[in-house]
């Protein structure tokens, strides 16, 4: 594990995008003043409303959707679901209000590791996937895209998808729990469909419900495939000082921790701190019988 | 309207420059620059702010609470957001004392803060071992004694509510170091002016009033504590009016220094545990939503009180001290 010191800043975005994505979802882009580095696909940024536009006290993690530079400045864009006070506040915010943003923070995923990226995308997460898709384009690696809901309007930004992969040159395979898109089952089946087509070794990364980040986590534990997978916990800080965001190591990686070369910015042998060192685990890190 | 209260009438000063007000303050044998210090456990061991945070303006550092051997704290979940506060349930999880001293002290003794260490400990004996190992460190420029973490099943809060043994134990610290010695009470006692008092009478240089408040989230769902361990500690603007109160009842209670803490999220806030007697400040929750608050409350302190007048942060603290606030023992007034 190695020491970096952290590189996030404080800074202040504008709203240049806030729009209805359909099936309760929306878009969120910020315009974002330096100095401000550009976050990478699984990272993720702290965002505040001013205290009079929002009832909750904390600032809420937001997962980085896209990345664009326009004259200068740095968009960053966030797909999200209004579903609790803090996000139903954000939610009402129109073009040109202000926010508080402190990032880019967490390590995101390895996009450079060895293998053929399978892209596994359970509803939303699919934002920082088709992100992840982007650079890996750019780095001339075609991926595969496994993306699931619960059924086909949950699956969001799914044209935005479909256009992307084809650009891109990837592929993309939908399939729903109701079966009213693609095959009847979750991205786990879907995977186990496809594998016999797909050029091997593999490597996963994957975003979406802890349940099923669990269920692609086991699938590549048992065969031996590198994952890396997107968690989520309750934070206050987002910066590894609160030591709020813990999540429980697997046997290995407390067997392997070494106190004197971690940061303390990291957890301990016990517990990971998902803003530190996550947010995105390899699926080998974490004890996924304690994660719910 | 109702006709004003008697006491003192707001002060018709006329403003003092900006520049010119002196917010140096005294704890005991400790003299800081402002009185503005970082709660412990908000502010890691310094290191993790500073690139964003020049902490050599602070106050003093308060680091994260240390123990003997490093603990792995609390399972999750540890933290709870409820209205206007939040629970945390973090059980002290800490590097230990061998590492804070070979790599955390020398970092942030380079980045030139003002250090307290927070210390803590199941028993007496724990704190003094600490301070037989800590107590002449250079890099230290004071103690404060977690008499109060609600989250730990040894040496927590409910252990250390009794004045006696709070008494005792300061009387055997206190020949270990020079250097400042502070007690960080906690609120959920039934006078936290006996607990003051008994720390004074043990030695400490100063109390610090108060830590989180005991609270409770439950999921409904679940049927269960939204919490790993069933309660945790609240903090927040929703513990302000109470942390008030306590840090009012201590210094009414003391002669030595008082540290207001609790809710403070500006410099307002910090203008309030002052009035009623604090002579310094701590900063928790709020550094959450901005790092740098601690530094924005220096600021908002120097600029409110030249708007008011008063050209010495040490002249407004107790400043209520002299109304009669209702029960309690006579009011003191600090000389400043």
């Amino acid at each position: 594990m190695s020491i970096t010191r952290p590189v996030w800043r404080q800074s202040r975005g504008r709203v240049v995008r806030h729009d209805d994505h359909g099936a309760g979802h929306r878009w969120l882009e910020l315009e974002v003043k330096s100095p401000f580095a550009a976050p990478g696909p699984g990272q993720f940024v702290q965002l505040r409303l001013p205290p009079t536009a929002s009832p909750v006290l904390l600032p809420r993690p937001m997962s980085v959707a896209s990345v664009a530079r326009s004259r200068g400045a740095l968009r960053v864009g966030f797909l999200y679901a209004p579903v609790g006070a803090g996000t139903r506040a954000l939610a009402g915010l129109g073009a040109g209000s202000e926010v508080e943003v402190l990032g880019p923070l967490g390590r995101g995923f390895p996009l450079g590791h060895r293998g053929t990226p399978v892209l596994l995308a359970g509803g939303r997460g699919v934002a920082p996937l088709l992100f992840a898709a982007d650079v890996l384009a750019r780095r001339r690696r075609a991926a595969v895209l496994l993306f699931g809901a619960r059924g086909r309007t949950q699956l969001a930004r799914l044209t935005d998808a479909h256009r992307r992969l084809a650009a891109i040159g990837g592929r993309l395979h939908v399939c729903t729990d109701d079966g009213s898109l693609g095959p009847r089952g979750n991205v786990v089946h879907l995977l186990e469909r496809i594998l016999p087509g797909l050029a091997g070794p593999l490597v996963l990364h994957a975003c979406g419900p802890h349940a099923m980040l669990k269920a692609v986590a086991l699938w590549s534990l048992a065969r031996g495939v590198p994952a890396f997978l997107a968690m989520e916990s309750m934070m206050a800080c987002g910066t590894g000082v609160c030591r709020g965001c813990a999540l429980p190591r697997s046997a290995n990686a407390r067997a392997a921790y070494v106190p004197a070369t971690a940061s303390s910015l990291h957890g301990s042998r016990e517990w990971a701190m998902c803003c530190t060192e996550g947010p995105v685990f390899a699926a080998e890190d974490l004890d996924w019988e304690r994660i719910e | 309207m109702s006709a004003r209260r008697a006491g003192p009438p707001a002060p018709a000063r006329r403003p003092v420059p900006v520049g010119a007000v002196d917010l140096s303050v005294r704890l005991g044998p400790l003299r800081l620059g402002n009185p503005v210090l970082t709660a412990s456990g908000t502010f890691g061991y310094g290191d993790e702010y500073a690139h964003v945070v020049d902490v050599k303006a602070l106050g003093a550092v308060v680091t994260k609470t240390v123990t003997l051997e490093p603990r792995s704290g609390n399972p999750p979940a540890r933290l709870v957001e409820t209205a206007s506060g939040m629970l945390n349930s973090i059980g002290l999880e800490n590097v230990g004392l061998e590492r804070f001293r070979r790599e955390k002290l020398p970092h942030l003794c380079a980045l030139g803060a003002t250090v307290v260490t927070s210390l803590g400990g199941e028993t007496p004996a724990e704190l003094e071992r600490l301070l037989d190992v800590l107590g002449h460190e250079r890099a230290i420029a004071g103690f404060e004694l977690n008499f109060s973490c609600p989250n730990v099943a040894k040496g927590g809060a409910r252990y250390w509510a009794a004045p006696r043994r709070l008494e005792r134990t300061v009387a055997r610290l206190r020949p270990l170091t020079k250097k400042a010695l502070v007690a960080k009470l906690s609120p959920d006692v039934t006078s936290i002016g006996d607990l003051a008092r008994a720390c004074e009478q043990g030695g400490a240089d100063a109390v610090t009033a108060c830590n989180t408040f005991t609270g409770m989230a439950v999921d409904l769902v679940h049927l269960r504590s939204r919490l790993g361990r069933a309660t945790g500690g609240l903090s927040g603007p929703a513990i302000k009016p109470l942390a008030l109160a306590r840090c009012h009842e201590a210094a009414r209670a003391v002669r030595i220094p008082v540290i207001g803490s609790g809710g403070i999220m500006d410099a307002r806030d910090a203008l309030e545990f002052l009035a009623v007697g604090a002579s310094a400040v701590q900063v928790g929750t709020a550094t959450f939503l901005q790092p740098d608050a601690a530094l924005r409350i220096v600021a908002g302190l120097r600029a409110e009180l030249a708007g008011r007048g008063v050209a010495r942060v040490c002249d407004w603290t107790g400043v209520l001290c002299g109304e009669p606030l209702g029960e309690g023992p006579p009011a003191r007034r600090p000389s400043g």
